[in-house]
């Protein structure tokens, strides 16, 4: 669990985008909430933007030695039910936004293009030092999996939805997701929320 | 360390059954994509997720390519001075353009465009405002257009009528640009006038032009219909992305073979690559007509031109000097057809000179263009060498900025001519045109007084006002600017910034009363003074040209706040409907221009409506490309307005020319202009000539005296000059710039206002070759200064005697550019995607304007700037944040497949 909390002295900056369930939590200071929200100021003055980290599940997806490098495990995530494809994956020592593990480089994402819908199983690519998931077969949309899944060039209408993940000892756990789902109009489908 | 970041939303409201649904188009790029608005009162109740509960008719999850609502999409706004919802989705219904409801990353998020207090766009301009005591304030809009009025008329009165300037977008809206032209043209009648993207009031692209073809004559079908297409300057994937996804990609997945002219290998590029059909010719910045030439000299040498083609459709001398006589000559496409640098005597002719030529040999133009010259013989073979059964490969041939804002004149002219070699122009599947920037909003409510501009070329060659030169020369008084940044869209742009700080920020009149009178007697002193009162129409105060130089801000109205029409890249005409009340006081552009052309005492300006503004402009746009008067006979006949007929056609609209048969009530439109296959048999048996239908040359022949086309040379000589001088020497690297696909052109909406597209773009920022990066240590990350003393400004010669007078070796021995210094700073991007030895900035990021580096130097002949070309030194002046943290930005390159 140090890994969490460990700061990453090379950068200031770089540990306070390493968002968690956990820090979230401690931001908010509703450690107990079952739905809580995180309120950040995105431009001086504006009405704060919302993020809900609302009654995800805590998941298990799979254990840290398992991984291989660059090599994508598949999950379903937060259901499931329909657009719930995910993957998690160890980008081979590439530092990341959110990314967990000794290296920071263990994230977990939608597969669904969040421009209209494209399947990009397969399309996680390692090019030099970037870590991309794309072309999207449909409109060619790319993501950056180091920048929390910011588009690189393309269509969608927000970055590709990132699960975030917790690590315990060897396994890890799928704790909730940032951004909608292609598809849905709330992450957490009516029927699975209590 | 924090930095502008946002945190998606995990839900988005879906319209309920009973929304609202408006149609309407995406503001943005030239494609204009047919939008649906869903609208319902806040505090009912959203749709729910079953079919039968929303009004998408669609049952969430939704699977891929169906109806979806993203956070970005739902946006809340004032209508009839209620709050409601409205989600806006591209037309998953379109019949035209944007097939199965497809959009870009810009048109996508458009619902965050719309004013809504509690997000970034609550800054929208509200109030008229006056400059007192140097700042802003409140006024009435009588106030504010009185003070206007009054000092307009005593400069035109004391200064004359040029002393007047007007700056403003071509684009934003017919209803709009149409009173504007018509205040600054026809009454005003100033010919110290210019649009958003030029010094002065010319054709982007002379070749074109000349050689007797329309901008925009092919529908997008033709781009996919080519079997070989030419793309030169642009990578449509990037900034026309529907008509790239909708018609280039599938045929290019169905076997289309490209060729591609471009510095950096972006997306689209890059796929089409990956498909194995595809030549991409990564020339250094500036030498595409060495490349073209020696594409001709191929298929010349190799007989590959199509014969018959030019046999019918090209003009000899005789038929291109058809109709002037020994009369005048005097507007630039009648100058230029009929001097010897341009004119031939038909295609033998163009033939000899091509041969004769020395830069149009394979060799020499690939050692120009910094290209393999194997790639050239490529290219002629792809476009023009007969298959095996001796048909002709169906060419296609497409330009933008990229092509044409490098070396105008010389470019366009030998891509005319190139596919006019190959047989291309006036068929489907064989076009010429502009893939297009801004959409074609303009029409012109009056002449350009072209004999009042002082500027000419040799003999009797009258070009228009270099309307920034004349600036610089502290002519204009009065400056009146619409919808532009001015001063960061042109090119040297730094000089520009400090002659207005002279002009108007520094001149001694400025304004410390609050007496209308006083305000009007000073602003009035300083226009006698020497210096300049500023005017400016805008929808969020620019800097420096609103929040800086301004003396009277007048707040516009947009997209989404008027009913407006306009056109796209294949001329569909579609209404953009009002869905929201615009906010505070602020007024459409052309409600502005009618208060204003009242109190100048000018008749013709007492409009009630946007539609009356409409329907009066429609007889002027009869001659042109998007026709649309045929529109208001169909909608007088069926006793509805033009806007209300328009709507009825929805996100589909109509393609201009538009034409009525009076006898079924059938409304026609117009697939392609040019269009050699269509018969005056087929046309009658339409209705297309009847009574008050106007059948114009160009919708079955070619823009020129005869109708066939003028086969032009291509002289490397008029632009050599300056392009060696520009060339880097010592460690400069080239520095061009242009558009990107998440920001494209509207940063002022979607880098500025949008919170997901600002983590993107968050700064300026350049890329740069691994190799030139290495050689500067220079990682991705790093604040760069880019900086210049080479930064040529053109401030003076206004008349040539000899043809060589305006060439630039000529201005530069004369004493006529002054080399001025810039440097803005941006963050590095390092990317093989970009050529080696050339920077690529963003174009416009109004904090570190890239134009600043960019020559000011117009084309000699067109007068258009040659915005991509300049050059700059680039040092590392420290580290970014976005080096160290991983939330914004992206050095990931673009053409990852």
């Amino acid at each position: 669990m140090s890994d969490l909390i460990k700061k990453d002295e090379s950068a200031a900056g770089h540990a306070q985008c390493m968002l968690n369930r956990r820090q979230f939590l401690m931001y908010t200071g509703t450690t107990a909430a079952a739905v809580s929200t995180i309120s950040l100021n995105l431009f001086p003055g504006e009405a704060q933007a919302k993020a809900r980290v609302v009654g995800y599940p805590r998941q298990h997806i799979g254990k840290l030695s398992q991984l291989k490098e660059n090599i994508p495990l598949d999950f379903n995530y937060p259901d499931e039910n329909r657009n719930s494809q995910c993957f998690v994956v160890k980008m081979d020592g590439a530092k990341a936004g959110g990314g967990v593990g000794p290296q920071r480089d263990v994230v977990a994402f939608s597969y669904l293009c969040t421009h209209q819908g494209g399947f990009m199983n397969g399309k996680y690519q390692a090019v030099g030092e970037h870590r991309v998931l794309g072309q999207c077969p449909l409109h060619l949309s790319t993501y950056d999996l180091t920048r929390h899944g910011i588009i690189v060039s393309g269509q969608a209408y927000q970055s590709i939805p990132q699960v975030l993940l917790e690590l315990d000892g060897d396994d890890i756990y799928a704790v909730g997701v940032m951004g909608l789902l292609f598809g849905r109009n709330q992450n957490l489908m009516e029927s699975q929320e209590s | 360390m924090s930095s502008k970041y946002y945190l998606p939303e995990d839900k988005a409201p879906l319209p309920p059954v009973n929304a609202e649904v408006l149609t309407t188009c995406c503001d943005y790029c030239i494609v204009a994509c047919g939008y649906k608005v869903y609208r319902w009162p806040v505090g009912t109740a959203d749709g729910g997720p079953q079919a039968h509960e929303n009004a998408l008719k669609v049952s969430f999850p939704s699977g891929p390519l169906q109806a979806w609502v993203a956070p970005t999409q739902h946006n809340v706004v004032m209508h009839d001075g209620r709050p409601h919802n409205v989600v806006i989705l591209p037309d998953k219904e379109a019949q035209a353009v944007n097939l199965t409801g497809d959009s870009s990353i810009r048109g996508g998020c458009i619902a965050q465009k719309v004013y809504n207090p509690n997000k970034p766009t609550r800054d929208r301009l509200m109030s008229p405002m006056i400059r007192i005591n140097g700042t802003l304030q409140p006024v009435s809009w009588d106030m504010a257009l009185d003070v206007a009025t009054e000092v307009m008329k005593h400069v035109v009165e004391k200064h004359g009528a040029n002393a007047y300037g007007m700056k403003t977008y071509l684009y934003q809206y017919i209803e709009n640009t149409y009173a504007i032209s018509k205040f600054a043209l026809r009454h005003m009648n100033t010919a110290n006038f210019a649009f958003h993207d030029t010094p002065s009031d010319v054709t982007s692209t002379p070749g074109f032009r000349d050689a007797g073809f329309e901008n925009f004559a092919p529908s997008y079908q033709d781009w996919a219909a080519a079997e070989t297409l030419l793309i030169a300057g642009t990578d449509p994937y990037e900034t026309k992305t529907i008509l790239f996804n909708q018609f280039i990609k599938p045929a290019i997945d169905a076997g289309q073979k490209t060729v591609w002219l471009n510095v950096r290998e972006t997306a689209g590029i890059a796929y089409a690559k990956s498909r194995g059909n595809a030549l991409f010719l990564q020339i250094d910045p500036g030498t595409d007509t060495p490349v073209l030439g020696a594409i001709l000299r191929v298929i010349l040498e190799n007989g590959w031109e199509d014969k018959e083609w030019i046999e019918k459709w090209v003009n000899n001398q005789w038929a291109s000097d058809s109709g002037f006589g020994q009369g005048t000559r005097n507007t630039p496409w009648q100058w230029r057809t009929t001097w010897g640098q341009f004119q031939t005597k038909g295609f033998e002719d163009y033939k000899q000179w091509n041969l004769a030529q020395k830069e149009y040999d394979p060799k020499e133009a690939a050692k120009i263009a910094n290209i393999d010259p194997t790639d050239i013989y490529k290219a002629a073979e792809m476009l023009a060498k007969p298959k095996a059964d001796g048909s002709r490969v169906k060419a296609s041939f497409a330009i933008e900025k990229g092509f044409y804002w490098s070396n105008n004149t010389g470019n366009t002219n030998a891509v005319a001519t190139l596919a006019t070699v190959c047989g291309a122009g006036g068929r489907p599947g064989q076009m010429v045109g502009r893939l297009g920037g801004h959409q074609r909003g303009y029409q012109s409510g009056g002449a350009y007084p072209r004999n009042k501009s002082p500027q000419k070329h040799a003999g009797r060659r009258r070009q228009s006002m270099d309307c920034d030169r004349y600036f610089y020369a502290g002519h204009t008084r009065f400056a009146h600017v619409i919808g532009t940044t001015w001063i960061q869209a042109m090119c040297g742009s730094a000089g520009l910034n400090a002659k207005f700080e002279e002009q108007v920020t520094n001149n001694p009149h400025q304004v410390r009363s609050f007496d209308k009178q006083e305000i009007i007697d000073t602003l009035k002193a300083r226009a006698d003074s020497g210096g300049t009162v500023v005017l400016n129409q805008e929808i969020y105060l620019r800097d420096p040209i609103g929040s800086r130089f301004a003396d009277i801000v007048l707040p516009a109205a947009t997209w989404g706040e008027s009913d407006f029409i306009r056109a796209n890249g294949e001329r569909r005409i579609r209404l953009y409907s009002k869905f929201y009340d615009a906010p505070g006081d602020a007024k459409p552009d052309w409600w502005i221009m009618a208060e204003l052309g009242k109190r100048m005492g000018f008749d013709g300006f007492d409009w009630k409506d946007a539609n009356q503004v409409c329907e009066e402009s429609s007889r002027f746009s009869r001659t042109g490309p998007k026709a649309y008067h045929m529109l208001k006979v169909a909608a007088h006949a069926e006793g509805k307005t033009l806007h209300e007929k328009l709507r009825e056609l929805g996100t589909t609209g109509i393609q201009g020319p538009t034409f009525y048969n009076y006898k079924t009530g059938e409304l026609l439109g117009s697939k392609r202009l040019h269009d050699t296959t269509l018969t005056p048999e087929q046309m009658e048996a339409e209705g297309r000539s009847m009574a008050t239908n106007m059948v114009n040359k160009k919708g079955t022949h070619f823009n020129s005296q005869s109708g066939k086309v003028n086969i032009q040379k291509h002289p490397w000589s008029l632009f050599s000059d300056y392009w060696e001088w520009m060339k880097p020497k010592g460690d400069e690297l080239w520095h061009t710039n242009g558009r990107i696909n998440e920001v494209w052109q509207s940063g002022f909406d979607d880098v500025d206002r949008r919170a997901y597209i600002a983590q993107r773009w968050p700064e300026n920022w350049t890329e740069i070759h691994p190799d030139d990066a290495a050689a500067r240590g220079i990682e991705s990350g790093d604040q760069l200064m880019l900086y210049s003393e080479r930064v040529p400004n053109l401030r003076q010669s206004i008349k040539a005697q000899d043809d060589t007078d305006f060439s630039f070796a000529s201005r530069l021995k004369n004493g006529w550019i002054e080399l001025n210094k810039a440097a803005v700073t941006a963050v590095a991007i390092v990317t093989p995607h970009v050529k080696k030895g050339t920077l690529y900035s963003y174009y416009l990021n109004t904090n570190q304007p890239s134009n600043a580096l960019q020559g000011r130097v117009p084309d000699q002949i067109s007068g258009n700037y040659s915005f991509k070309m300049g050059v700059a030194r680039v040092k590392k002046i420290g580290e970014s944040k976005y080096k160290s943290e991983f939330r914004s930005m992206s050095f990931a390159p673009r053409n990852i497949v």
